[in-house]
């Protein structure tokens, strides 16, 4: 390659690109040291005057930080545990099992990539809302409020994942047919086939898998919003953080609301730097997020 | 144990779920007779002193009260109404409603609000000014104890009106023009110094608030007297866009300015707004607020009819709540049994600057003392046109005022902006009914 | 093994047993594994019975229907009409909101893209790759909240980008609040946390590009402008193409950082179709024009997406 000289062009727009990419999460935690009169103020000044967690400590007070956090863990879990299940005994039937209507079903898991989820939005919505037999609900789905009283409101819509049911195939059929073959010998059943040596051969798939799908979950703002809105007892961390904002005067509740956007982000961000190999790689299989 | 446990979990859950519930959440309520009523209360009155001010009799309710209890719940106005809908949608709807009186003819289309019983309704049409019980009208029936009243005067700066030597404020809008354009200073820049009317596109109500209450003292309207035509292409709507267009294109007005802030630190000489403001430039500007007076709208012609707009709130019952009769009795005790001379809501609003439609309650309260500047506001109850409520309503204002700021930023004519709105409003409210 | 010291009739009818056993064998473990298969796959059908097919027939049904209430029992039919009120005069529906996803979505494909085509041919020759691809991968991991509230912050009067402007001696300009800066500004945010993950596709696709063009080239005494415009770009195409496309199609359906950043406003200046969907539904209880907004909306993405796989198909036929 054409490396003669130091490529010092190159340098510049690279971190050019990487200051502007980096300034706005700084500003963010600057702010969240600032005090009242000192956000949104004219003249603009980067640093704080000075750096005390009185706002961290507001945030967490007003928030009711323990209750959003045990929401939105508790959604993203059910959600990626979920997705990872699904994903692959899905995936592990349409790769290694033999059975009739398996091309069709695996169209069927490609074409439903093609719908976009803003459709399903209001159906389900309402469909959650008139769930049988749930929160006060008759068996035709009447006269309550369905699974909206409840936390896995949140996590329903993504419980299963056609990418990662997709991704988890294409791993599987790398698997050689005589290593499951021998095991079946060996009387195990396709369950413990499954279990035993599908499961443990595609951990990596897996894992970036179930980060990606971590990420998103915990990320997830649209949906949570709604169900957030008919229900405030299942709110989660964005949710309530955009929901701790002063309408009439931002700039009061700004530094706060930057205190609670820095403790919301902090879990993903430590477990994207710690694996963020997989999560890269997440994304590269994925195409584009 | 596991299952036990989890056993135990919902045994506990149950009652406190009980607790908490509201009649409009008919499965966690037991239905029987003499059981505990929790009516849940759902207002924007989120946050600072209007959240303690709501708070403060509902708190003295539940004490003197041992069955039936009251339970407030707020969102921001900006999420009002969608949390409204999506509650109500969801079959947690709340058994009070305390909406914007804008959304009543789309919350009563959707069957989401309970007509008043008869003995309410007479005792609301009786009680409250006819702006006041006109907003809480829909279709001729009432749907609830009007609360919060705001009506539109100009608010004016005497010091910089008197420095530009006009020592009263305007009456007519030649006048009104002629003392904007005298006060109305730039620097070199072209940057405005001191804008004489202040036109702002920072909110409704610097938008829409402003135009509709100069088009209603021009006589004009904005929805058609059957709610389904928009009327603002009209000579009234004409001449209130012209004199908008003339007042941004004469410099006198700068529509990219916060108002709100620009007004009270005295770069505004004169601005269209509602009665809350008042509280609010006291707060702001302390000693300053000597120099700010409230006058009536300006009328087209000297000697015309006064009118202006008004907008409010009100509180009104779920027609998903299981307890209707006890919210009723509920808003009766808030809204119209007299303490010290006046009701409790008439008694809550004017602690935080605002008005209700009880005329004789305001008199109580504001006539000892108080701020002259508030009279206006309470003057204009008698003659003010409440906000149009048909259905669709919340919608066609936010076409107006995208139109409204297309006008003053020049992106629009008289001519096509009154035409747009009328198409756009016309297609908007048609689709609605 | 066994089989070798058996006499060879014996073989042979040991064979013979076997494989009619076999036979009955395999068809049985045939059928046991269907089974298992369909168990495997119940929970997915499931899901796609509930949450895929049910939706879509609603969503069908409540686009041509008129629903006021909240009772499922009021619904009812009225043929196309919302689709044609969604294009009737005086509707705003395809101007501005139509037109503005598309603004919205082709700004941040245009944004985007020369943005990452220039990051991803300058890391390709940078030490620390790694260092600056994690850089430039921190805005795909962060909440929606967190980069549209950061922003609309620095975009206020008192924020950074007016900061800066104003040590630069030039005025403050209210972004979000102006009409015409709105949409750009909030373009700008959407690429700036979508270049990410379009530089990583790209330097995979560089990495793809076989080094001896770069040295004939080099022979040929090229110039680094020359190469990139060739070379390189030629031979990044088909990324190119993936980016374009994967960004244009996000780009048509988010509406979570405008809900965060303007609500659509000032006026309808940030709107978009699916949050206009979304406001007709949950805030104005118009669930037929809200669904025959999505429709339409799908439409627009059905059509880029079968562009794409044709696309992508004639490219594989190529190769």
């Amino acid at each position: 390659m054409i490396r003669r000289r130091f490529p010092w062009l190159s340098y510049l727009l690279v971190v050019t690109g990487a200051v502007l990419t980096v300034v706005p999460f700084l500003d963010m935690v600057m702010t969240s040291f600032k005090g009242p009169d000192e956000a949104g103020t004219l003249p603009y000044r980067f640093l704080p005057k000075a750096f005390d967690l009185s706002n961290y400590r507001a945030a967490i007070q007003q928030l009711d930080l323990p209750v959003l956090f045990r929401n939105s863990v508790v959604a993203t879990a059910l959600i990626t545990g979920s997705v990872l299940l699904t994903s692959s005994l899905a995936g592990y039937a349409l790769a290694k099992l033999r059975f009739p209507g398996r091309d069709f079903v695996f169209r069927l898991v490609l074409s439903t990539m093609m719908f976009p989820p803003f459709l399903f939005f209001i159906p389900h919505f309402l469909i959650l809302v008139h769930w049988p037999l749930a929160g006060g609900n008759d068996l035709l789905g009447r006269g309550g409020a369905g699974l909206t009283v409840s936390i896995v409101a949140l996590a329903m819509p993504f419980l299963v994942s056609s990418f990662g049911i997709f991704l988890t195939r294409q791993f599987m059929i790398s698997i050689p047919d005589e290593v499951l073959e021998a095991a079946r010998i060996d009387g195990a059943g396709e369950f413990a086939v499954w279990w035993r040596i599908v499961v443990p051969q595609t951990r990596p798939v897996l894992v970036t898998l179930g980060l990606l799908t971590f990420v998103d979950a915990w990320n997830e703002y649209i949906w949570a919003l709604l169900i957030s809105t008919a229900n405030p007892e299942v709110m989660t961390l964005p949710v309530g953080i955009q929901f701790l904002q002063d309408y009439v005067d931002p700039t009061r509740t700004l530094p706060i609301v930057m205190a609670g956007l820095v403790l919301s982000i902090l879990p993903v961000l430590v477990l994207f730097l710690l694996l963020q190999k997989h999560y890269i790689r997440g994304v590269m299989l994925s195409g584009l997020k | 144990m596991k299952p036990a446990l989890s056993r135990r979990h919902f045994a506990l859950a149950l009652p406190s779920a009980l607790l908490v519930s509201g009649c409009a959440a008919p499965h966690r309520g037991t239905g029987r007779p003499r059981d505990p009523i929790v009516l849940t209360l759902l207002s924007h009155y989120a946050s600072g002193e209007l959240k303690t001010a709501l708070q403060g009799p509902v708190d003295e309710w539940n004490a003197l009260h041992d069955r039936v209890k009251v339970q407030t719940k707020a969102v921001e106005f900006t999420d009002l109404l969608t949390t409204f809908m999506v509650r109500q949608a969801a079959g947690q709807g709340a058994d009070i409603l305390h909406p914007y009186c804008l959304w009543n003819g789309q919350l009563v289309q959707a069957g989401v609000l309970r007509p008043a019983p008869p003995e309410h309704a007479e005792e609301i049409r009786r009680g409250y000014g006819t702006a006041a019980v006109g907003s809480a009208t829909v279709d001729g029936n009432v749907y609830g104890y009007p609360t919060e009243m705001q009506t539109y005067a100009l608010y004016y700066n005497k010091r910089l009106l008197r420095e530009a030597g006009v020592d009263r404020p305007p009456r007519t809008w030649r006048e009104l023009e002629d003392a904007a354009y005298r006060t109305a200073r730039r620097d070199g820049y072209g940057n405005a110094l001191v804008q004489g009317f202040g036109l702002s596109t920072f909110d409704d109500s610097t938008t829409v608030g402003q135009t509709l209450a100069l088009l209603n003292a021009a006589g004009g309207r904005f929805v058609s007297a059957d709610g389904r035509r928009t009327a603002i292409d009209s000579p009234a709507g004409r001449a209130v866009f012209d004199l908008e267009r003339r007042l941004v294109a004469k410099g006198a007005s700068d529509p990219g300015v916060n108002v709100y802030n620009a007004f009270a630190s005295g770069q505004v000489a004169m601005v269209i707004s509602a009665g809350w403001w008042t509280a609010n430039l006291k707060a702001l500007m302390g000693k300053g607020y000597r120099d700010v007076g409230v006058a009536p709208v300006p009328l087209p012609e000297a000697g015309g009819r006064r009118a202006t707009l008004s907008t409010g709130f009100m509180l009104g019952v779920n027609t998903a709540s299981e307890c209707p009769r006890e919210a009723w009795e509920f808003l009766r005790w808030l809204n119209t049994e007299k303490v010290r001379g006046a009701t409790r809501m008439s008694a809550l609003q004017v602690s935080v600057g605002s008005l209700t439609g009880r005329a004789d309650d305001m008199r109580t309260l504001l006539g000892a003392g108080g701020d002259p500047n508030l009279h206006p506001f309470l003057d204009a109850l008698a003659y003010a046109v409440p906000e149009p409520n048909v259905p669709g309503a919340q919608q066609a204002k936010s076409l107006l005022r995208k139109n409204i700021e297309a006008l003053w930023t020049g992106q629009q004519s008289v001519d096509e902006a009154l035409r747009t709105t009328r198409r756009q409003v016309d297609q908007e409210v048609s689709l609605s009914w | 093994m066994v089989n070798a010291t058996l006499a060879p009739e014996a073989t042979e009818r040991a064979a013979r047993d076997r494989s009619a056993a076999g036979v009955r064998g395999r068809a049985r473990h045939r059928r046991r594994q269907a089974v298992v298969a369909y168990l495997f796959l119940a929970p997915t059908l499931l899901f796609y019975a509930v949450f895929l097919l049910l939706p879509l027939g609603f969503a069908l049904l409540l686009s041509m229907s008129r629903w006021a209430g909240f009772d499922l029992g009021d619904i009812e039919p009225v043929g196309l009409d919302n689709f044609a009120g969604l294009f009737a005069d005086g509707s705003t529906f395809l101007a501005p909101i139509l037109t503005n996803t598309l603004l919205f979505a082709l700004g941040t494909v245009v944004l985007a893209l020369a943005g990452s085509v220039l990051v991803a041919t300058c890391i390709d020759k940078l030490r620390f790759q790694g260092l600056w691809r994690t850089l430039y991968f921190l805005p795909i991991v962060t909440t929606v909240v967190a980069v549209g509230n950061v922003w609309k912050y620095m975009y206020e009067p008192g924020g950074l980008v007016n900061g800066v402007l104003n040590t630069l001696g030039l005025g403050s300009v209210a972004f979000l609040q102006d009409p015409d800066t709105a949409l750009p500004a909030v373009v700008v945010v959407q690429a700036w946390a979508s270049v990410g993950s379009a530089i990583l596709v790209l330097t995979a696709g560089l990495k793809s590009i076989p080094e001896s063009y770069y040295e004939a080239a080099a022979l040929d005494g090229a110039g680094a402008v020359t190469v990139f415009w060739r070379i390189t770009l030629p031979l990044l195409r088909p990324s190119l193409l993936f980016v374009c496309i994967t960004q244009f199609l996000t780009g048509l359906q988010s509406f979570a950082l405008i809900i965060v950043m303007t609500r659509g406003g000032p006026g309808d200046a940030t709107n978009v179709a699916a949050l206009e969907m979304y406001r007709q539904a949950f805030s104005y209880g118009d669930w037929g024009a809200a669904s025959a907004a999505a429709f339409v909306l799908f439409t627009v993405v059905l059509a880029v997406t079968l562009v794409q796989l044709w696309l992508f198909r004639r490219k594989g036929e190529d190769a």
